[in-house]
């Protein structure tokens, strides 16, 4: 909830539009704030004059340059209302307007708003009647690389529209490549990584090549959510039935970094979720050797490991207990 | 300072300065600075964090009775009820800036063209009504969820508003939650909402703001809370909900984080909390650690909570900042509904609104059309067995935390 006031940018050579004599025809519209208005904002003398203009002009339905200029300094003033921007659409079709130039000025209002939800949604409608994308790609790398925040949600958002909607998969994989790189923990690109896979199709060669990505970068930072997160993903789009033993050479990766002495708490956590569910997958005979090791890993991080998560890792182990002693009882009475 | 003292503050939790939250809040109510300029289109969710604020600190009583009511009255000034000639824009306005002091007929016909409820604005609007014990008598409940169903899309998402909105989770949770407030469905399609919902249910088992984009803490309370709303909770099968219980009490850090790898903040004490409450998990997490990261965001000079230690304090942060002690069962403060957001004991209110409601109705909403001759028959012949209805047809979480 920040705040932000584009007062500045509006400079000091403003000119209000009650001395600008191509207004002098319109009578400003003050707002109508009810008797004892509650949460008042004490608007600045300038914001007070360009909404009452706004309301003037839409209050005639004026759709003109001038109007477009009028929404223009609004915006500057407050990016977040929304009823302006849809005006400004209008507007935009009423003029027939050079909807590229709209996407220059709003590729600058995006870099100081790049985290307001009308910019964003402004611009999927402009590119959307432009029927072009040709500019997002550069346009949501600027906000996520260059500018800085790697995992900013709306950059994310707009360019999976944009990827989605006019079909620009192919280069994807590299961009993410590029960014899991300079940052391992980027969570933002891996799910995009899972996106642009998933579009291509989790196809068993794909699922190999990617177990083996992201086993690649486990090995390097082992302690990354973002990464585990992943792999599992992945393991379980093999359709029904595919369960995390059906990959054995993740496994035994993952059981070696185990006996090499690593014990974050996501890969405690997979062991954990492996033993259950080759537990519950045996005879009741033959899971008790199995169910102790889940015990024994819950135990290891309820005291050690993920104090932190202690309670929950005493019900996870609890939990497997009901599930056997379910199972033990339905076979019993299957015997019966 | 001494040693004595100092070591009297290791052993002593630091305080939750309630009195000081409840100033802080009420001054939100007054007049805010210039600066606060570009949250003028969401006046009304100011007033929701004030007031809920207020109650769940158990001090409403500090909002005098003639402020109450100029609240209840503004808030009703941004009510939209469209005529039968115009979209189905009905809902509340968030703010007056589509809204011309003026007697000229001609240019407030030509300004309704731009008066539209926003869903978010229309959910924080009745639910401050609730919460200052408004009987919600002022408003047409069709009227709304016609507004609701109207920017319901396709694919079971929502918009915020008729024209010119984004769609996405925060939408869908709105909807939710006014259609469940008000007891009326209408047109809303519950079944395509739910399909939207699970659309977005990513690989690591949190939600996405919509379809494939990245799980977020904010965008999985809003999916679950709007499951919960709508009866449909159910419908999840117990392993996927244990594999969105890991992924929400993996959010804890001390406090909790929106998304893995990202800093913590205050906010997500509330939107983790609440959805591991939705899922019955939230004793899982450790609250003393939560608590701990939720104070260190504290104001100790003017009040409120920040996002993080040091930053500003402001009422989005200061009320769920609040809402996550009281899940902790923090002394002082009032029990939250997590799906509803506000006070449980603003939920008893709307629960004995709801059955008004059913036995003016008769058996509901299938009579609202119905004459008044024809209720009143209804009334008379059925009163005992509508009372029963209300209380056990009901998928409302409001009985269930009864």
């Amino acid at each position: 909830m920040g705040d932000s006031s584009d007062e500045e940018y509006l400079g000091t050579d403003w000119l209000p539009y009650s001395a600008r004599s191509e207004w002098a025809d319109v009578e400003p519209l003050a707002q109508d704030d009810g008797t004892n208005p509650v949460v008042s904002i004490a608007y600045s003398q300038m914001f007070r004059e360009v909404f009452d203009y706004m309301r003037a002009v839409i209050a005639r339905g004026e759709k003109s340059q001038r109007a477009l200029d009028l929404t223009t300094d609004a915006l500057r003033l407050n990016p977040a209302n929304y009823t302006v921007w849809q005006y400004r659409r209008d507007i935009l079709r009423e003029l027939k307007a050079d909807l590229n130039a709209e996407l220059d000025y709003l590729s600058e209002v995006i870099g100081q708003n790049a985290k307001n939800y009308q910019v964003w949604h402004h611009r999927r409608v402009i590119v959307e009647m432009l029927n072009d994308p040709s500019n997002e790609l550069e346009l949501t790398e600027n906000a996520l690389v260059n500018d800085g925040d790697a995992k900013n949600y709306h950059a994310w958002q707009h360019r999976q529209w944009a990827i989605r909607t006019f079909n620009l998969y192919d280069d994807e994989l590299n961009f993410v490549d590029r960014l899991i790189s300079e940052d391992q923990r980027n969570n933002s690109a891996w799910n995009q990584r899972f996106f642009v896979i998933k579009h291509f199709g989790f196809s068993p060669d794909l699922i190999q090549r990617e177990l083996t990505y992201t086993m690649n970068r486990i090995r390097i930072i082992k302690n990354n959510e973002s990464a585990w997160n992943y792999l599992v993903g992945v393991m379980r789009q093999g359709g029904k039935g595919q369960g995390l033993s059906s990959y054995p050479e993740v496994v035994a990766f993952v059981e070696e970094i185990y006996q090499a002495g690593n014990r974050s708490p996501y890969l405690l956590a997979f062991l954990v979720d492996l033993y259950q569910e080759q537990a519950l997958n045996q005879k009741v005979s033959q899971s008790d050797q199995l169910a102790r090791k889940v015990y024994g890993l819950c135990e290891e991080l309820s005291t050690k490991h993920d104090v932190i998560r202690r309670k929950y890792w005493q019900y996870v182990a609890t939990h497997l207990k009901n599930q056997l002693s379910k199972a033990a009882e339905q076979q019993q009475e299957q015997q019966h | 300072m001494s040693h004595h003292i100092d070591m009297e503050d290791h052993a002593e939790p630091e305080p939750v300065l309630l009195s000081k939250h409840a100033k802080n809040l009420l001054r939100f109510l007054n007049l805010l600075p210039a600066r606060m300029a570009s949250h003028d289109n969401t006046r009304s969710t100011i007033v929701f964090f004030a007031v809920c604020g207020l109650d769940v600190l158990n001090s409403l009583h500090l909002v005098p009775p003639q402020q109450r009511q100029d609240i209840i009255d503004w808030i009703y000034g941004g009510l939209v009820v469209p005529r039968d000639n115009e979209k189905n824009c009905g809902g509340f306005m968030g703010c007056r800036a589509m809204v011309p002091k003026t007697e000229d007929a001609a240019l407030l016909e030509c300004m309704r063209k731009y008066q539209w409820g926003h869903l978010a604005m229309t959910y924080t609007s009745i639910a401050v009504l609730v919460t200052l014990g408004d009987d919600l008598s002022r408003l047409d409940r069709r009227s709304i969820v016609d507004g609701v169903a109207a920017v319901q899309k396709a694919e079971g998402s929502f918009g915020a508003c008729i024209d010119g909105s984004e769609d996405d989770m925060r939408f869908v949770y709105c909807a939710a939650a006014i259609c469940h407030m008000l007891d009326y469905w209408g047109d809303v399609d519950k079944e395509a909402m739910y399909q939207f919902i699970m659309r977005s249910l990513r690989y690591d088992y949190g939600f996405s703001q919509e379809l494939e984009g990245e799980a977020h803490g904010g965008t999985t309370f809003c999916a679950l809370a709007a499951l919960h709303l709508s009866g449909q909770l159910k419908r999840l099968d117990a392993d996927t909900v244990e594999r969105m219980k890991r992924w929400l009490i993996f959010r804890q850090m001390d406090g909790f984080q929106g998304r893995p790898n990202k800093p913590v903040d205050t906010c997500y004490s509330f939107w983790i909390g609440a959805s591991l409450c939705i899922l019955d998990g939230f004793e899982l997490t450790d609250y003393a650690k939560n608590r701990e990261y939720i104070l260190s965001t504290q104001d100790k000079l003017i009040g409120g909570f920040a996002k993080w230690p040091q930053a500003t304090p402001d009422p989005f942060h200061t009320y769920l900042g609040l809402c996550g002690l009281a899940f902790t069962g923090e002394p002082g403060l009032s029990a939250v509904n997590p799906s509803l957001n506000m006070s449980m004991a603003a939920c008893v209110h709307l629960k004995h609104l709801h059955e008004q409601w059913h036995s003016r109705n008769g058996r509901g909403d299938d009579d609202t059309g119905l004459s008044s001759a024809a209720q009143q028959h209804l009334k008379l012949a059925k009163e005992p067995e509508a009372m029963t209805t209300a209380t056990t047809t009901s998928t409302s979480p409001l009985i269930q935390a009864q």
